[in-house]
């Protein structure tokens, strides 16, 4: 069984008076600090709502109950769709999913032990892995291909995704043109304009800059998906002690402030367009001012900014489940889970990059998102928590049994070890002498093997038909 | 349709249904037939025995078995069939003796005596019941001279015993010298097994065989088995 969507929110890293302040000391900043918004068009939308614009400061300027009914506008909940629909997701409440992220520049590969740069062909491969591994849900385009230019980089991305994977595909994107050619071409897959505005198989991200900037480029392009009704992510990327106060709280007013201010453009372009508030908050290295992708403060972070969400009533794209390590070891394992499972458990709703990131999400591993599949396996199984009833007490059952008796024979067993107790399909749980007659495998060396075995099983591929369309009306598109 | 209800006894062990009410491995199985009332139909309907044992009971558990292998049937799945054959070959067991079907024997098991510990013990009684033997259990913490005074009377083929403490595995060397000294050690078959037994320690109290889990145990007893009609 796949587990997907269940609530998360067992966790709660805020007290709700926690929340309450957080809220407060964002609103003030909004409010008397204001926002640098360095696009005019941008700009313009906000004047036009309502805001107190400077536009020789470029600045942005709106108050509490500005903030809210902008805010309100935005849907609470919305679906991402897959080209198969069993692979739909929908975000909001406590839902959980977790799905991969980017976008990393290089490949590391275990078994050389080095890194190379990362091309097209690893998005495809590994978009086609990933529509493998059940308990990653949604595929975010994970390299950039280094060997294109750049206006060629945004339609060449997703096209990788759609054409290998029938699970949502979700991308950062580079350019105003490359964003226009994503949506003609997922219109294409989609059918029509309307089917994908009916089922969006394709979502973008646009980054608001922390703190409190959104600058030119990605504010024109936020305003062009908006227009476009393409759902968007508009996470900030606050760093503790580099661009946000050093302690969490104030990192987590500035991921706040940040990101709703990118939630309240999409409103003012395009009322009602499925936007998605974000974080990829996280601590910094003060010895070297390096990001880090892997410290427990992110876990914190990322937690705290579900409970953002869910007290706005907004969807959330969260950070966790990456490491800083540069190989597959025990750092790579427990960096990777704590983070995603600190997520996961206060319930939110995308947790991206929590497969096969490593190295400040600079790399990524083929084998570390099958390790992250099993790992993100676990998490899931830790959301579901623990069913209290007659049937899971089984007081009838203990009775039956009795003192000294077993219960590996009882029916009760059968029907519930499965649902109740995650299986496995990476970890060992081998006697030694079998783990030794099977070879002594590491983790990342079982990894290796299915990595293998499912490339060799790969792959989806889009119907001849609409292949053929993408690339008559589709420039640059390499095959 | 005669064949039907063997196939059916066979599809019924494999999803180890010993009764209607047995959910089973499969959705939607509660309230159909299970081995029980399909044994009893296939007598009912005067279907030969050796169909019933050989291709419904065993060629059910043959699937079991590499079910299990495969890591798709868990222990517990595995019990649940071999508890629906050990039930089915008690209907059957009056109608094997008259028929001249040869039984598999009788095997007479016990944890030693101080020891508690019975689940390894209970969970080889289900198997080799499983397997078509019958099996009388004596139960854990047992006198040596009960087990010796149970062979004697009941002459088994075999006897299997069982210890889960170092302290008390010295008490299957003691049974095996007792039995010696009753002039009953040549009738039987003796196997053992638990935790920190092995193989050696086996050889070292002359002991016949030693199974490491519940599935060689059997795999032990079956080779005597056969060792012993050759």
């Amino acid at each position: 069984m796949t587990r997907k969507g269940l609530d998360g929110g067992s966790f709660k890293v805020l007290t709700e008076e926690s929340i309450s302040k957080v809220h407060r000391t964002a609103m003030q900043v909004i409010e008397e600090v204001g926002f640098e918004v360095q696009s005019d068009t941008a700009l313009e939308l906000f004047a036009g709502a309502g805001a107190i614009v400077d536009r020789e400061k470029h600045l942005v300027r709106l108050n509490e109950s500005k903030v809210k009914e902008l805010v309100d506008v935005a849907p609470s909940e919305i679906r991402l769709c897959g080209q198969d629909e069993a692979h739909d997701v929908i975000l909001g409440g406590r839902r959980v999913y977790a799905g991969t992220g980017g976008t990393a520049l290089y490949v590391y590969n275990p078994t050389a032990n080095q890194t190379r740069l990362a091309s097209m062909e690893d998005l495809r491969c590994i978009a086609g892995l990933v529509d493998k591994l059940d308990n990653i849900h949604l595929f975010m385009l994970p390299t950039y291909p280094n060997e294109l230019p750049v206006e060629q980089v945004d339609v060449n991305r997703f096209f990788a995704g759609l054409d290998n994977t029938t699970k949502h595909v979700m991308g950062g994107v580079y350019t105003l043109e490359g964003v226009k050619n994503v949506i003609r071409m997922a219109e294409i897959v989609a059918g029509s304009a309307q089917a994908l505005r009916q089922r969006p198989l394709i979502s973008m991200i646009a980054c608001i800059i922390s703190p409190l900037r959104i600058d030119k480029t990605y504010g024109d392009l936020l305003v062009t998906i908006a227009r476009n009704g393409i759902p968007v992510a508009c996470p900030a990327e606050p760093l503790c002690g580099a661009t946000s106060p050093v302690t969490l709280a104030g990192n987590l007013v500035v991921q706040t402030v940040d990101s709703l201010m990118g939630v309240m453009l999409t409103q003012i372009t395009n009322p009602g367009t499925p936007v998605i508030l974000g974080s990829v908050a996280t601590s910094t290295d003060l010895r070297n001012l390096r990001y880090l992708a892997g410290s427990i403060e992110m876990g914190l972070l990322n937690a705290a900014g579900a409970q953002m969400a869910q007290f706005y009533q907004l969807p959330f794209y969260a950070t966790g489940g990456m490491t800083d390590s540069k190989t597959l070891d025990a750092q790579s394992g427990y960096e990777s889970a704590l983070t995603a499972l600190l997520c996961a458990l206060s319930g939110a709703n995308f947790i991206h990059d929590a497969a096969g990131l490593m190295e400040f999400a600079m790399t990524v591993c083929y084998e570390k998102y099958v390790i992250d599949n099993e790992m993100l396996g676990m998490v899931m199984r830790a959301v579901d928590g623990i069913k209290v009833d007659d049937d899971t007490l089984a007081f009838d059952l203990i009775k039956q049994v009795g003192p000294g008796g077993n219960f590996v024979a009882a029916r009760h067993t059968r029907r519930f070890m499965r649902g109740e107790h995650y299986q496995p399909t990476l970890s060992d749980r081998d006697s030694r002498e079998d783990w030794e007659a099977g070879g002594r495998k590491t983790t990342w060396e079982r990894a290796a093997e299915k990595v293998k075995e499912l490339l060799a099983n790969r792959r989806y591929s889009l119907p001849d038909a609409t292949r053929q369309q993408v690339f008559a009306e589709i420039e640059d598109i390499v095959d | 349709m005669p064949e039907d209800i063997i196939g059916l006894i066979r599809e019924n062990v494999i999803q180890g249904r010993i009764t209607k009410d047995d959910e089973g491995m499969d959705e939607g199985m509660v309230g159909k037939p299970g081995v029980t009332e399909l044994v009893e139909q296939a007598l009912a309907s005067d279907l030969p025995i050796q169909d019933i044992v050989t291709k419904g009971l065993s060629g059910g558990m043959e699937v079991v078995g590499q079910k299990f292998e495969a890591g798709e049937y868990f222990i517990p799945d595995m019990l649940a069939s071999a508890e629906a054959v050990g039930v089915a070959m008690e209907i059957l067991q009056p109608r094997l003796a008259r028929s001249g079907i040869k039984t598999k024997g009788t095997i007479i098991v016990a944890t030693v005596k101080d020891d508690l510990h019975d689940i390894g013990k209970n969970i080889v009684s289900i198997l080799l019941r499983g397997a078509g033997y019958a099996v009388k259990d004596l139960g854990h913490n047992i006198d040596t001279q009960v087990i010796v005074d149970a062979v004697r009377e009941e002459r088994p083929q075999f006897l299997g015993l069982s210890a889960l403490l170092t302290s008390t595995m010295a008490r299957m060397a003691d049974v095996i010298q007792i039995l010696e000294e009753n002039g009953l050690r040549d009738q039987v078959k003796i196997i053992v097994g638990g935790a920190p037994v092995s193989e050696e320690f086996a050889k070292s109290i002359g002991a016949d065989g030693y199974g490491a889990d519940g599935f060689q145990a059997v795999a032990v007893v079956e080779a005597l088995a056969s060792g012993t009609e050759n």
